[in-house]
């Protein structure tokens, strides 16, 4: 589910703004640096199986269903600064041209799932991948899905803290982190399995296809 | 007026409704936006409630029921004032998705454009797929499918989107060369 614009106080999205502001920065010149004929396509591609990605729902018993991020297959399979770029470019074409999520939650959303996820998926997947490459993708996801949702519970249960009138009543999103931690930490941690089994599937899918394709 | 003009008027608006809390203020600013969309002004009420109902209602519902239950009041003021903003933010974008070019607001360079292009285009592409696979799975099954063929849809689906985005990469990246874009 996107965080719709309106819930999070200018005072935490500017400045994070200026955060995603620099990493995209670096992130262009890392993949600048290294442009060639291959370079901006994959990147294109990488975005367009991302934003698809999203759209994927994972079954849940009961007939329901969640939504992958794709995150940790990116970042275990292509790298961090890939992975970090797609999703950036993800969110804001979700933001931007189709009206999902919103332009004030875009640098959370970068920087929890884009950033912070992969990061984490990354660092799983190279930390165990010596043991077990299985357990490693598995982790990978897992870790992809769970640390972003602990940072947006964390961004969203700081906003009663960061605006509030003065009566101390909350201005933008109400709820402290004694709701917002269990109430996204445990769905997460639960969903993170099915994501972890996705990407478990989805690596090894990849390894066969690397061989099929060049600049992989 | 240029299309990163409008893009960066837009900008404007959002931060400054984003600071707003006073609901007259609010109920202004959604009022004006309502008549910038014109004809469309509905069609774009609807889309807006449709894309925030979800993450709005369920904490509007929590929180006012959080309130009552500890206080036996209503936090009216909150309900209004957030979920005005809400809309009048939302409201701003639809106005801008569809008055905008963005794609020409956001050419900030060749290379830039030429990656936004293709990543939108593709995502498309890939999106619509995606959804007849869906519609393929509810279609050809009598009963509703089991949790274990649901997973397996899923993950053929997942594969067959790595295999396509790799599949269009390798195809642009010749396309590019071939048309001498990189020497």
């Amino acid at each position: 589910m996107h965080i719709p614009d309106g819930f999070i106080a200018p005072q935490m999205y500017l400045p994070l703004y200026g955060v995603a502001a620099g990493l995209w920065a670096f992130g262009a010149k890392r993949l600048s640096d290294n442009l060639d004929e291959a370079t901006l396509p994959w990147l294109a591609s990488l975005t367009a199986a991302s934003f698809a990605l999203s759209f994927l729902a994972l079954p849940l018993p009961g007939g329901t269903s969640a939504h992958v991020t794709g995150v940790g297959l990116l970042a275990a399979s292509f790298g961090f600064w890939n992975a970090f770029m797609a999703a950036s470019l993800v969110f804001a074409i979700q933001a931007l041209l189709f009206g999902d999520g919103g332009i004030t939650t875009l640098p959370l959303n970068a920087l929890a799932m884009g950033f912070f996820g992969s990061l984490s998926a990354r660092g799983a997947y190279l930390f165990l991948n010596p043991i077990h490459r299985g357990a490693a993708l598995f982790f990978a996801g897992w870790t992809g899905l769970v640390l972003p949702s602990l940072l947006i519970a964390l961004a969203l249960g700081a906003q009663p803290l960061m605006a509030s009138d003065e009566k101390g009543l909350p201005l933008y999103f109400p709820f402290g982190w004694d709701i917002t931690l269990p109430a996204l930490l445990i769905p997460h941690a639960l969903l993170g399995l099915g994501e972890g089994v996705l990407t478990l599937l989805g690596g090894r899918l990849i390894e066969r296809l690397r061989r099929r394709y060049e600049h992989v | 007026m240029s299309e990163r003009i409008k893009l960066l008027a837009y900008l404007v608006a959002i931060i400054i409704a984003s600071w707003t809390t006073s609901p007259a203020w609010l109920t202004g600013g959604l009022l004006a936006t309502l008549l910038l969309c014109g004809r469309d002004a509905m069609r774009m009420v609807r889309r807006a409630i449709v894309t925030t109902i979800a993450f709005s209602g369920i904490v509007s519902a929590a929180y006012a029921g959080y309130r009552w239950l500890a206080f036996d009041t209503l936090p009216l003021d909150w309900l209004v004032t957030v979920n005005l903003r809400v809309l009048l933010m939302a409201m701003l974008t639809f106005l801008v998705i569809a008055r905008v070019n963005l794609f020409q607001a956001l050419s900030v360079s060749r290379r830039f454009s030429f990656l936004l292009v293709l990543a939108v285009s593709q995502s498309i592409g890939l999106k619509r797929v995606l959804d007849e696979f869906r519609m393929g799975l509810h279609s050809r099954s009598i009963r509703p499918a089991s949790l274990r063929d649901r997973y397996r849809a899923v993950a053929h689906a997942a594969g067959w989107l790595v295999d396509k985005s790799l599949g269009h990469a390798h195809e642009s990246a010749q396309a590019l060369k071939s048309r001498g874009l990189f020497k």
